[in-house]
């Protein structure tokens, strides 16, 4: 090997040696559990096609990331636009406030909620006073909080890489597209659009990724039949019925691979994950 | 998202109940000797819940035992049976005291050789029942599962057993009930006495008769809980009229202002219990730490400072009355309660959690 060649080897060692040793090592080892404990076995994967409450609860998991993923998408990436479109001083100000959320704790944010969707809570008081409605609505502990709140925790993870990809193109490009006639929604749709699509995809395979495993949201403020894969896998765990939840891990786990797999095959989303070297 | 449910817990209690319950200047009973057969030297590892209950234990507990046995203790947060089997499956056990529940180390006795014997020729138990004795734990903390409700929603009407939890009219309103989350089992027994079981016959649990109940109250839970912060949460805020509750975090709950009051009778008295894992440390440190923890001094200055009760009969005359009329384990109390059959449990908890995940979500 040239030096050239083995110098990329090198730097990366030392991450490469600590995920083996800490990461990839342990994991590897709980999911073997799920046929090997007690003997080899694939008994607990036959049982998982046939447990109606898996395929329940995987399809509320599958159907809550699509939604959140959809939300944050539809919230953000507005707002990835126009964090591209700002002087810097207000990009930055921008910047912090989409940030803001992303630094408080994940169940300060879902008890901030069940402050506002109580029954007692903001938006039902303001509903009143509004002369809107006769009953407090019930809107904590419901599938429709589990996807505001997660929406609003993930946020960060779709704006960002949006907004990183839409300040990487060249101003100069949707100007050519105006100046050669394009109405400015034509320039953004068939010029600034394709190109950030990269970004779009990376924050919705993160935010999709991120939605699966989540598991303090829903146990705050979903409804009585909201359970998430990640809480049927704590109960299992809970019950020392640790190979059936490695079984429901390794099933989650081959879940989201076979989405990202899914997706590199789509036209435009290869580079999504590459470093900008457009 | 990664966060384990006891830190969750912990970290909700911070958040959620101001805990003004905890009285910090209770003057507590004062301990003056130990038997010599405690004294020892270095450390003991002890695991706890953390939060206001470990504080409080440090205070009751390890400062005067390190004091009269000359032993360190060395406290930590994170009490886990999960972590309990991993440590014994990798030969790495790094804790001496750990405190669970009965029936959790019940069910991992049933996978194995998880714990050591309790060593009773130091404990005492000619003040102990033999109810709160068990080979591998010993029962320390004595706090019940009880009915809470708002007193502002019934018109000064008040609840009594479960028949009037369940009854939808005479007490209308949404309700909570515990669901099949963290190391707590649904609540069938409450279910079985709503449907006219009487308290002493709970036991052994008509499972069937108990899910036929809960069928007729589903629609009106609003929230199967797993952390005990939630229920509080949900009469706080009014989204629940009732809901099943641990009575440490109700004091809490009064302490704040809350309208809101437990309904005693035909509650569940549970407990907390130490266990030693196999192969601890300082495993003769560990049989000495509960020995001395559950005598009638140490049990009533935890009491006094937190309002859980004592396993030790001669707790009760060294506790503030004020304080002993708020404890699951006080007379007049104890006796409206059913004390929980972690017996029964740890035979059925896999059927029934089976047949409960299946009833949840239909």
């Amino acid at each position: 090997m040239t030096q050239a060649a083995s110098a990329p080897v090198l730097l990366v060692g030392p991450l490469l040696l600590f995920m083996a040793a800490f990461y990839a090592f342990p994991v590897l080892a709980m999911l073997a559990r799920s046929v090997t404990d007690p003997h080899p076995t694939l008994a607990n994967f036959a049982h998982l096609a046939g447990d109606g409450v898996f395929l329940h609860v995987f399809g509320t998991t599958l159907r809550t990331a699509f939604i959140v993923t959809a939300g944050t998408l539809f919230l953000g990436y507005p707002v990835a636009l126009a964090l591209s479109r700002m002087r810097p001083t207000a990009a930055t100000i921008t910047l912090v406030i989409v940030l803001l959320p992303f630094w408080t704790s994940v169940l300060v944010r879902s008890y901030a909620w069940m402050v506002l969707l109580g029954r007692r809570g903001l938006i039902n008081e303001a509903l009143r006073a509004l002369d809107l409605i006769d009953a407090p609505l019930r809107l904590l502990n419901t599938p429709l909080a589990v996807n505001l709140a997660m929406i609003h925790i993930l946020l960060p993870y779709m704006i960002l890489p949006i907004a990183s990809v839409l300040r990487q193109i060249d101003p100069s490009l949707p100007r050519a597209a105006a100046g050669m006639g394009a109405t400015p929604w034509g320039a953004f749709r068939q010029v600034v659009l394709p190109l950030s699509m990269p970004g779009a995809l990376a924050g919705t395979l993160l935010v999709f990724v991120l939605s699966l495993g989540f598991y303090i949201t829903p146990a705050l403020v979903g409804g009585p039949r909201d359970l998430m894969l990640s809480q049927l896998i704590a109960q299992q765990v809970d019950l020392l019925n640790w190979p059936y939840a490695a079984c429901l891990s390794v099933t989650l786990l081959a879940a989201t691979l076979v989405l990202l797999g899914a997706t590199q095959v789509l036209p435009g989303v290869r580079g999504a994950f590459r470093l900008g070297t457009r | 998202m990664s966060l384990s449910r006891r830190h969750l817990l912990a970290l909700s209690a911070a958040s959620l109940a101001s805990w003004r319950a905890l009285a910090q200047d209770a003057p507590l009973p004062e301990i003056a000797s130990v038997p010599a057969a405690l004294k020892g030297s270095g450390e003991v590892r002890v695991v706890g819940y953390g939060g206001t209950m470990q504080t409080a234990q440090r205070k009751a507990y390890n400062d005067p035992f390190e004091q009269l046995t000359g032993i360190k203790v060395r406290d930590f947060a994170g009490a886990d049976l999960n972590k309990v089997k991993a440590m014994v499956d990798t030969g790495n056990v790094e804790w001496d005291v750990v405190q669970l529940s009965r029936g959790s180390v019940k069910n991992l006795l049933k996978r194995g050789d998880y714990f050591e014997k309790i060593d009773y020729e130091l404990v005492d138990v000619a003040n102990i029942d033999p109810a709160y004795r068990f080979e591998y734990a010993l029962d320390m903390l004595v706090w019940a599962e009880v009915l809470g409700y708002r007193t502002d929603a019934f018109k000064g009407a008040v609840p009594v057993g479960w028949k009037d939890f369940w009854d939808l009219k005479k007490f209308p309103g949404d309700r909570s009930l515990i669901g099949a989350g963290g190391s707590s089992n649904p609540e069938l027994e409450f279910a079985v006495m709503a449907a006219g079981v009487s308290p002493d016959k709970v036991y052994p649990i008509d499972v069937d008769k108990a899910f036929a109940a809960l069928d007729t109250i589903k629609p009106s839970i609003v929230k199967w809980w797993e952390t005990g912060a939630v229920p509080v949460q949900m009469l706080t805020d009014k989204e629940v009229v009732m809901t099943s509750v641990w009575n440490g975090r109700m004091a809490a709950l009064q302490a704040a202002g809350v309208p809101a009051a437990i309904s005693w009778p035909q509650g569940l008295l549970k407990r907390d219990a130490w266990a030693v894992p196999k192969n601890s440390p300082n495993k003769a440190n560990a049989m000495k730490y509960i020995a001395f923890t559950t005598m009638a001094a140490p049990m009533a200055r935890l009491a006094s400072l937190i309002p859980y009760g004592s396993v030790n009969d001669k707790s009760n005359a060294l506790i503030a009355p004020a304080q002993l009329a708020k404890l699951p384990s006080a007379p007049g109390i104890k006796e409206k309660l059913v004390p929980y059959d972690y017996e029964w449990w740890a035979a059925n908890r896999d059927a029934v959690l089976d047949r409960w995940n299946k009833w949840v979500l239909a």
